[in-house]
């Protein structure tokens, strides 16, 4: 694949994310890392409390007070974690943009659509107020705001839903990112609206040659538009690979047995899902051994007595007994 | 059909909406002209869009909001009209799950109270013990073990709450279970338990699911039969089989498209052939066929008559006037 030798854009290594809370240090990260090529999107796939989310927002400098960060993560060959926020400031909707789930939430209420497209656009560029809104407008379009002139002028909650997350990654690509860093984006969202946004996204990254992060629960959003899938369960990436391999053929047995779980549109069957039984983890009382290992199907001794290591190079899982491609 | 367990006659639930001081209230039409017959023991879905009247159509089944035109008709008797105390014993055979499964629970009760509650409303002359037995059973029947019944709500995670809501909902073995959004809110692997978890508890105790749902996945793993609603009006209404496999309606097929695969041959493309648009504003909807402004096949005479239902084959109807046309262009979304 050509995104081989693309430059690496953001270089995430031995990430971990630990919280200090009344009952004590919570550990929500370990050890996470990632590259991400330009051009190149990966899918971050996980379900509540994996992890996802706190890793990228280690990485944008946006954690609670109460967390304390390790490791190393680059944008390019700059440092980001530790930098003060005024550093940070240098990169954060610059080079380094963010969408969040909710849009609505995340728009400012009391100010219009081009103002806040157009505040970082002057923030950090310096140009003039009308060439900041001329820009604006030209950032809607591109993102396929309907009436484009119009909504301009108009605040957040005279937009739909769909509507608002197209202003929300306006804004993302306002100074031309690097990186950007798509949290949930569609999971508001309709599915016929999250369609039209996850196609949006596909066909910025293709034409912008931006390298992304999409973080998400739903591996049918990952299967659209992700060239590489990494999955996380309690706080550690289990497995990485393309999206064809770690859909068409995964190895762990926690992403095989997820693709298994999930009802599809294209399934006749009728029977009861083959779920996963149990719940996801307590990160305060991980078992031992593999996190996976309480409702595992493969689990034995070892898997109890030892966590496995996120093995291999470009191909990764963490293992005991990974699946073999049938 | 058997006699119907649930019948609705052109159910409209309209919304008076204030349009300022001085200006006359409009209505917003949220369920509009709705006929429906369910039988006794099937699992309807009701699936669309955000506003598109599932939740309304499922809460004015249970009168939790008020109708203003068409019947309910409950075991062959019209209940519109009937006031609350005539109404309330009827609500022992009509349950709902909520969607949010932390917040539809108290968190002031016990789960052991709040699993009893319907039976100290409904059940009176049960006494503590059998009460007790009664909550202890269909907590084990929703795979929760009998010491649950002293601790709180917040104690739980989302995928046992919600097995509490369900069994506060089949502890007086319902006819009718309603289930809005029941696994929108949980995690995926939690999601499949719950679902496996309704179709065990639908075959053993034979009652009669009404699940109102935006995920047409898991609807077509639980439903027999499904209704596809757009602007509070009905699309399409058909067995899954037929729904899922020879969707009428353009609306259909756009909705069906839209559902992500978790395969990178196919989700790619399938992306391509997102609908397009959005859900026009409720409150103005286009004339004629609602969905027109989204529909690539509209012709000027969709917008002059809206769309009756019509049959296609046994247990298979869609409102457009150009099914035909469409299925014989091969045009599939």
């Amino acid at each position: 694949m050509s995104q081989d030798e693309a430059p690496v854009a953001l270089d995430i290594e031995q990430l971990s994310v630990v919280f200090d809370t009344p009952d004590g240090p919570l550990s929500a990260v370990n050890d996470f890392a990632l590259e991400i090529r330009r051009g190149e999107c990966v899918g971050v796939v996980g379900e509540s409390g994996a992890g996802k989310s706190q890793s990228f927002l280690a990485v944008m400098g946006l954690l609670a007070a109460n967390a304390r960060v390790s490791g190393q993560a680059r944008l390019g060959t700059e440092p980001l974690i530790g930098r003060s926020i005024a550093e940070l400031n240098q990169f954060r909707g610059v080079k380094l943009s963010m969408i969040f789930q909710d849009p609505m939430t995340s728009l400012t209420p009391h100010m219009t659509v081009g103002e806040q497209i157009a505040e970082s656009i002057i923030h950090h560029l310096k140009i003039s107020a009308d060439a900041a809104r001329a820009r604006a407008l030209a950032l809607l379009e591109q993102v396929q705001v309907t009436d484009a002139p119009r909504r301009l002028d108009q605040y957040p909650h005279e937009l739909s839903g769909g509507m608002r997350q197209r202003v929300m990654i306006a804004i993302a690509l306002a100074c031309d990112p690097e990186v950007l860093i798509a949290d949930e984006p569609t999971t508001a969202l309709d599915v016929t609206i999250q369609a039209q946004i996850l196609a949006l996204l596909a066909k910025l990254k293709r034409e912008r040659g931006m390298a992304m992060a999409l973080i998400t629960h739903d591996l049918g959003v990952v299967a659209g538009i992700a060239d590489r899938v990494a999955v996380m369960y309690a706080g550690r990436v289990v497995e990485l690979g393309t999206v064809h391999e770690v859909l068409k053929a995964p190895k762990h047995p926690y992403t095989a047995a997820l693709l298994a779980s999930m009802p599809r549109i294209d399934d006749t069957g009728t029977g009861p899902l083959p779920a996963i039984g149990g719940q996801p983890p307590n990160p305060r009382r991980l078992p031992p051994g593999c996190a996976f290992g309480p409702r595992c199907e493969r689990v034995d001794e070892t898997c109890r007595a030892a966590r496995p290591a996120l093995a291999g190079h470009d191909r990764r899982v963490a293992c005991h007994h990974p699946l073999e491609r049938p | 059909m058997t006699d119907p367990l649930l019948e609705l006659r052109d159910l409209r639930v309209w919304f008076p909406i204030g349009d300022g001081l001085f200006r006359a209230k409009r209505n917003l039409r949220a369920v509009d002209g709705i006929d429906l017959r369910v039988a006794p023991g099937e699992a309807l879905g009701i699936v669309g869009e955000s506003g598109c009247g599932k939740s309304t159509l499922a809460r004015a089944i249970l009168r939790l909001v008020r109708t203003s035109g068409g019947q309910v008709v409950w075991l062959g008797k019209p209940i519109e009209g009937w006031s609350t105390s005539r109404v309330r014993p009827l609500r022992r055979d009509m349950q709902i799950v909520f969607q949010d499964p932390l917040a539809s629970l108290d968190p002031r009760m016990t789960v052991g109270e709040i699993v009893a509650e319907p039976l100290r409303v409904h059940a009176r002359d049960l006494s503590r013990a059998e009460r007790r037995e009664r909550v202890i059973d269909i907590l084990a029947r929703v795979g929760l073990p009998a010491d649950v019944v002293n601790r709180y709500p917040h104690e739980f995670s989302g995928g046992q709450c919600q097995r509490i809501g369900i069994a506060r909902a089949m502890v007086l073995r319902p006819k009718l279970l309603v289930c809005d959004e029941p696994v929108s809110a949980l995690d995926v692997s939690i999601q499949a338990q719950i679902v496996n978890l309704l179709q065990d508890l639908k075959r053993d105790f034979g009652m009669t699911i009404l699940f109102v749902s935006h995920n047409l996945a898991v609807v077509r793993r639980l439903c027999d039969r499904v209704l596809v609603l757009y602007l509070g009006k009905p699309m399409e209404l058909a067995s899954t089989d037929l729904l899922y496999s020879q969707p009428r309606h353009p609306y259909t097929q756009g909705l069906l498209a839209a559902v992500p695969v978790p395969d990178p041959d196919l989700q790619p493309q399938r992306l391509g052939g997102a609908l397009g648009g959005e859900l026009p504003s409720p409150m103005a909807p286009p004339s004629g066929c609602v969905f027109r402004t989204r529909c690539a096949h509209a012709v000027a005479a969709c917008a002059a008559a809206a769309p009756r239902l019509q049959s296609v084959e046994t247990g298979h109807e869609v409102a457009c006037d150009r099914w035909r046309e469409i299925s014989a262009s091969g045009a599939v979304a």
